[in-house]
This record gives structure tokens, sequence and C-alpha cells, in this order.
């Protein structure tokens, strides 16, 4: 039940607790490599959780197994979203199940039209869901609905996903993919790297009005900065594998002043 | 060998997407244009094997030459594709853009023969052949072979055999599109720069339906 649905504030309280994702003792490897080596990592419906560390400390790695990428093995740990076996999911049903990853680079695709990719998309996560195939009135409707959110130009539908892109164009276009999918859990895996301020200012802006107190994100940086405006309520710091500190948005500032080194000392 | 007079001025546009091999001389005279569209595209309970000969002649100055093939093949079927084009005399244009999709067993085969001529000089020719392999036992052979006499001419090729790209096909499942249908997706979208080169739109839905139909 939705909490705006009832005034009992029981009910309410009992939502906050939601539990949205839970990662118990994660271990996943490359090629024989452990690269993950026991992630633990809760999250309720209305949080948004930094990760950061150090290069080679597991951040991609992470994001990357919870979205099905194949090149990693999972040898140890489970991984529940809203009382699911995530981990026991195709990829593409992670993503109807609401998790969305905003790529560090997005993928160019040739000659598949932004209109013709979106609506795929969008049909697939409705037919997933039960739901009839939007019509392409109404799903223009929604495309330039969402585009507004980004400050996304018209022209872009008509051209290939990502190509001949800038870099801001790219993770704009993230954005506006996750608005159309209203996702329940968006991993942001480094959408700060190669954006100017502006383009930051406008993603952030993006990401800010896609929150809900129904949906979570987690957001992977390197730098403070973007956490100035994808405010975390947690800051976690992957270090070899591991979440070794957690605090409040704080700690990205005295990370961003000291650094990684002094956590292991 | 049959052949075909594309006479002074004139205009022909050839549309080829089914019946037998083709062995055809195209002889251009002045500032003519021939546009080629060929398409072999495999078919329920009949293996293709097919041997294709293109060969064109620009014997007259300022001809325009574009050809475009697809090939899109599975089981046991074969195809061949040999063009020959030869640029005799000057300030002639050749553009040609030749694609396989081979599945299961097929085997395609692009011969790329382009001679240009001691005193066809100021002749832009450019070949493009680009081949998908859907599984490990498909096969492709691919020759170009450039002979240029003029020195002052520009003439490019360039041959690339691969397979379906699997960041792309990641990237979609994270937009919830399942492997198979973003292969499709992808498919579709590497045969569409020939398609969309036919003009008459019936034809070209026709194609794109017996495409769709084979994908």
């Amino acid at each position: 039940m939705h909490p705006q649905n009832t005034t009992e504030p029981y009910h309410a309280a009992l939502f906050a607790m939601n539990t949205l994702l839970e990662i118990k003792n994660l271990h996943a490897s490359i090629g024989g490599k452990e690269i993950l080596k026991g992630v633990n990592l809760t999250i309720h419906a209305g949080e948004v959780h930094a990760i950061m560390g150090p290069n080679g400390a597991g951040k991609s790695t992470l994001s990357a197994v919870l979205t099905g990428h194949p090149a990693y093995t999972v040898t140890e740990g489970e991984v529940w979203l809203k009382g699911k076996n995530l981990l026991e999911m195709p990829a593409e049903q992670r993503a109807r199940e609401g998790v969305f990853l905003s790529f560090q680079y997005p993928v160019e695709i040739p000659g598949v039209s932004m209109v013709n990719f979106m609506r795929t998309a969008v049909n697939e996560k409705r037919a997933y869901e039960g739901k009839s195939a939007l019509s392409a009135t109404e799903f223009l409707r929604l495309m330039r609905e969402k585009k507004a959110l980004v400050e996304m130009a018209d022209k872009l539908n008509n051209r290939s996903v990502n190509e001949g892109f800038s870099g801001g164009e790219k993770k704009k276009n993230e954005i506006f993919q996750m608005a159309m999918l209203e996702p329940c859990l968006s991993i942001l895996d480094e959408t700060d790297s190669g954006l100017d301020i502006d383009a930051l200012r406008i993603v952030s802006n993006g990401v800010n009005k896609l929150k809900t107190k129904d949906n979570a994100s987690i957001v992977i940086t390197h730098y403070q900065r973007l956490l100035d405006y994808i405010v975390p309520d947690f800051v976690h710091v992957l270090a070899d594998g591991q979440i070794v500190k957690t605090g409040s948005k704080e700690l990205a500032l005295e990370l961003e002043e000291k650094g990684y080194e002094w956590l292991n000392k | 060998m049959a052949e075909q007079i594309i006479h002074t001025g004139e205009h022909i546009n050839l549309v080829i997407s089914d019946g037998e091999a083709l062995d055809t001389v195209f002889v251009q005279e002045p500032d003519s244009t021939l546009r080629i569209h060929l398409f072999r595209i495999a078919r329920d309970g009949q293996a293709l094997n097919l041997r294709n000969t293109l060969h064109v002649r620009q014997t007259g100055t300022g001809c325009r030459t574009e050809i475009y093939a697809l090939f899109l093949l599975r089981g046991n079927d074969k195809a061949a594709l040999h063009t020959r084009m030869c640029h005799e005399k000057g300030q002639g244009t050749s553009a040609q853009t030749v694609k396989f999709i081979l599945a299961d067993h097929a085997q395609g085969e692009f011969f790329g023969e382009m001679t240009i001529a001691q005193d066809a000089q100021k002749v832009e020719a450019e070949q493009t052949n680009r081949n998908l392999l859907l599984s490990d036992t498909a096969l492709m052979r691919t020759r170009p072979q450039l002979e240029i006499y003029a020195d002052d001419v520009k003439a490019s090729h360039g041959a690339s055999t691969g397979q379906l790209d699997e960041s792309s096909l990641f990237y979609m499942q994270q937009r919830c599109i399942s492997r198979e249908e973003g292969r499709k997706l992808l498919l579709r979208a590497f045969t569409a720069d020939v398609v969309d080169t036919v003009e008459d739109d019936n034809k070209r839905q026709e194609l794109m339906d017996a495409i769709d139909r084979v994908i």
C-alpha cells in the first residue's frame, strides 16, 4: 500500500522501512580474479546512496554484477530486489523489475533510431507488467514530456542511439531513458565523468526531479563534486572489494580533503 | 553472358530480388546513370545456391554507377557476388555497398574487382563490404581487388567481417530489451542502409517484410 493512500502513521512508518535492495556478502570475480570480497548493503525506498572509492576498488564491478553483466561471476552471496532473487534473473528481467543502469560510457548503436529503441524498451517493460503497448501518439507524448526534463533537443529523436552525441548529450540521454522507464532502483555509474558544469547541473536536476519516496538511487562516483548536486543520505567507501566505511554526506567532503589513504591506517 | 546498354544520358534503376543467378554486362554510354539493388534473401524450404556476376563498363565519360547488394543467408545457403567495375573513361563515379548476413552453415563470397584505365582521370570510386556472421559455422570469403592505372583518381575500399556487437546487446538488455529482440533491432539496422536505397515504397516494404521473416 502506498503511504499517500493511508492516513495511518503506522503504515507510513512501515513503508519507510521498506527494503528495496539487499546485498549480502557478495563476492564476484572476473577471469578468476576476485574483485568483490563480501559486500553488504541494504537500500530502502526513498534513499540515495553514494559509493565512493579509489580506482580498482570494485565500484564498477558492483554495478556490473547487479545489472547482470556476463563477464562477471558471482562466487558467493545473495542479492534481493523487493524480495526477489536478483542474481537468478537475466539482465533484461532485472531492468524490467526496475533496476536501471546509467552507463559511464553509453553505447552507440548505429542504425537504431532513438524513437525505435525507446519504443521497444518501453513496450517490452509494459508487456512484462501485463500492460498493452503504447500507441504511437501516446508514446510520442511521453517522449516529449520526459525530454523536457533533461533539456534534450527534439532532433535527437531520429538520430541513432548515442551516435555522434557529445559527452553531455549521452549522459542527458541516459537520464532521459531513466525517466522513460521509471525504475525503482537507479545505478548512476560515474555519471559526472566527462561533464561540464552546465551539463552536470542539467543531469543532476533530472535525477533529483525523478526522485520519489518509492524509488532509490546508487550514485557511484570518484569525486565529491557530483554529491553537491545529488545529495546522498549515505556515503559508502568501497576499498579492495569491501565497504570499509559508511557515513553521512559529510564523509564525502572528508574524503575529498584527505583522499582514501587514511582509511587503510 | 547477357548484355545491357545504358544509353547516353539515360538513368536506369534496377531492383533484383528474385530469379536466377545473374550474369550480366552493363555497358554505360556517356553521362548515364546505373543503380542496381540486388537482394538475395533466404527462403523457406529451398536452399540458395547462386553465383552472381555484375560487370559494369563505363565506356563514356561522366557516368555514375551505384551498386547496393544485401545477402541474407542461413541453413546451407551459398551465394557469391562478383562485381567487375571498369572505369574505361574519365570523370565517372562508382559506389558499391555490399553486405552479407550469414547464419547457420551459410557461405558467402564477395569478389570486388575494380579497374581504372590509364586515361580514366578524375574518377571517384569506392567499394564497401561489411559482413555479419551469426554462427561459428558460417563462412565468408571476401576479396577486394583494385587495379588503378590513372594517376588523378580517388579510389577506396573497405571490408570487414564481424559478429553482432555484444556491448550493444547488453546496453539494450539494460533497457528491458531481450537479446532476441535486440538482435532483431541490430540486424534491421545493418540491412537498413541498403534497403533504404530502394525508392519504390511498395518494393521496399516487401523487402523489409522478407527480411523480417528471416530474422
